[in-house]
């Protein structure tokens, strides 16, 4: 069986969905791959890249220590600020997307024309844009330090992003389910609460794992309004030592190994909501 | 409770879906522990009908009480009166991320704020009930469609409902489990449920029903006991279609 087959052959055990009640999935766009045991090249591709960016790592440094080492050395608290920036903002952004998801879909013609035309404008301007517009425009009236406005400037712009992730998984689950439960006497919320959302969970996890390795790379944004993360780093590096093959090499291995990393727990998480059997 | 007082009472109802009447000026009474079968073609309202009564399909017009209480005014705490009135699908609508048992004791945990221990205690004998206590911990997504029905019945019972309502409640199964539903209904007949069933199984509307009621176009056409209706049905709507099913 040539390689190709049996990877058509072991690829969609999510075809037999519709058997196992399991609802629909939200396909998945941008963003690295999230890495899935089906899918045997991928996997074996995640493998690559990562043990290959992990022994490049060690190999640079112990042939060539200066400027390898100094490097490793100099950017760990830019490695900090960057998963503080995207821990910050992907907490905020779900809890955003959630109100906007539900305000997308809520009956109130005033909450939904809001909520869609928030999620409208927010798509259809750069993030580099509502960066510098939120830093440098707005800060003409009050100067918002820079670490603020990017976790503003991130929070705003991912959720809508995530509102329309939790709009689409929401409206993924079957009617039917609203019915059954509004018949028992749960209220609208309640009924949200207990059983739309914790389905619609699986649906929407896969996406928001992309999103959230999506946001970690954009962080890198936030390093031309002052924030002393990764990439910051590297450019202070750089621009004392001139060492600009290097520093960015080094940055972009460890970027990789991160989102590599990320793209790995996501799929663990992913796995571990999947039966309800 | 009184027996000359209706439990559900429908008084010149209607529904329109654009310029369609779905319901046209729909008069009918149940009274406590009367079982009422209704049938008629698709299309004809019948589903709209039990939908009403709890409000899962609002009304246009009329007015539409249960237990004295007129649940399509604004101000009605439907949440409460959902609560007495069990429901049961035709795609049964269990929900996939809770065991059997779960899907039992949900509502009564959160509605009712019965402890978890104790709204186990009362579901068992309802699973027993309809015989699928086995079968407790697993999820919906291992049971036959005709297990998943009987589920869904218990889990309305969980609730303790005055009236329960089947809307086609065997509509989506094998032919060979559509017996083992109906008997388990039958026995609720027997206990003295106030049911209101919409279904095709004119056995079980012969065998069951105190009263059966004929709807074609949003209308109910002929309404009588079965013996009257399946008999000697009046109306020439109610013998075509008894003449095509039977």
């Amino acid at each position: 069986m040539s390689h190709a087959e049996q990877r058509a052959q072991q690829s969609n055990p999510r075809d037999t969905e519709e058997e196992t009640g399991q609802s629909k999935r939200i396909e998945v766009t941008d963003s690295a791959a999230i890495p899935d045991k089906s899918d045997k090249g991928l996997f074996t591709a995640w493998r690559v890249s990562c043990f290959g960016a992990i022994g490049l790592i060690i190999l640079l440094c112990s042939v060539k220590p200066d400027p390898y080492l100094d490097i490793l050395l100099f950017v760990p608290d830019g490695v900090l600020v960057t998963f503080e920036v995207t821990m910050l903002s992907i907490v905020l952004s779900l809890i955003v997307g959630l109100i906007t998801g539900l305000g997308r879909l809520s009956g109130n013609a005033f909450i939904n024309l809001t909520a869609s035309t928030y999620v409208e404008v927010v798509r259809g301007i750069p993030l580099l844009v509502q960066l510098f517009y939120i830093y440098y425009a707005i800060g003409t009236f009050t100067q918002i330090p820079p670490f603020t406005a990017a976790i503003i400037a991130l929070t705003v712009c991912y959720g809508a992003y995530m509102g329309e992730i939790f709009r689409a998984g929401i409206d993924s689950i079957d009617p039917g389910q609203t019915e059954a439960a509004r018949s028992l006497g749960f209220s609208r919320w309640q009924t949200m609460y207990h059983v739309i959302i914790p389905q619609a969970m699986r649906t929407i996890l896969p996406p928001v794992g992309n999103e959230f390795i999506a946001l970690l790379k954009d962080t890198s944004l936030v390093s031309i309004i002052a924030v002393s993360d990764l990439l910051r780093r590297g450019r202070e590096f750089a621009t004392s030592t001139f060492d600009y093959f290097e520093t960015f090499t080094l940055v972009a291995l460890i970027y990789l190994l991160i989102t590599l990393f990320l793209s790995k727990i996501v799929n663990i998480m992913e796995n571990r909501v999947t039966p309800y059997e | 409770m009184n027996e000359s007082q209706p439990i559900i009472s429908i008084r010149g109802v209607y529904k329109f879906f654009g310029r369609l009447a779905a319901l046209e000026n729909i008069d009918l009474d149940v009274y406590p522990q009367e079982r009422i079968v209704v049938i008629g073609p698709s299309g004809s309202g019948k589903s709209t009908l039990l939908r009403a009564v709890n409000q899962l399909e609002s009304i246009d017009r009329g007015t539409l009480q249960v237990n004295g209480s007129d649940v399509s005014h604004p101000k009605a705490d439907l949440n409460k009166i959902r609560m007495g009135l069990g429901m049961v699908f035709q795609n049964f609508n269990l929900f996939p991320h809770k065991t059997v048992l779960e899907n039992l004791t949900l509502a009564p945990i959160k509605l009712k704020k019965i402890p978890r221990e104790q709204a186990e205690e009362q579901a068992y004998p309802l699973l027993d009930k309809v015989g699928i206590r086995d079968k407790a911990d697993k999820y919906p997504s291992k049971l036959s469609g005709g297990e998943k029905q009987r589920v869904a019945i218990a889990r309305a019972l969980a609730m303790n409902p005055q009236i329960m309502l089947f809307d086609e409640p065997t509509s989506a199964l094998d032919p060979e489990m559509i017996g083992e539903v109906l008997d388990v209904m039958k026995d609720l007949a027997l206990e003295g449920m106030t049911m209101l069933v919409v279904s095709h199984e004119m056995g079980f509307a012969r065998e069951v029903a105190d009263r059966v009621v004929f709807m074609d176009e949003g209308r109910i056409v002929e309404r009588g006991t079965p013996e009257h209706f399946f008999q000697n049905p009046q109306h020439p709507r109610t013998q075509k279609f008894l003449s095509q099913i039977l």
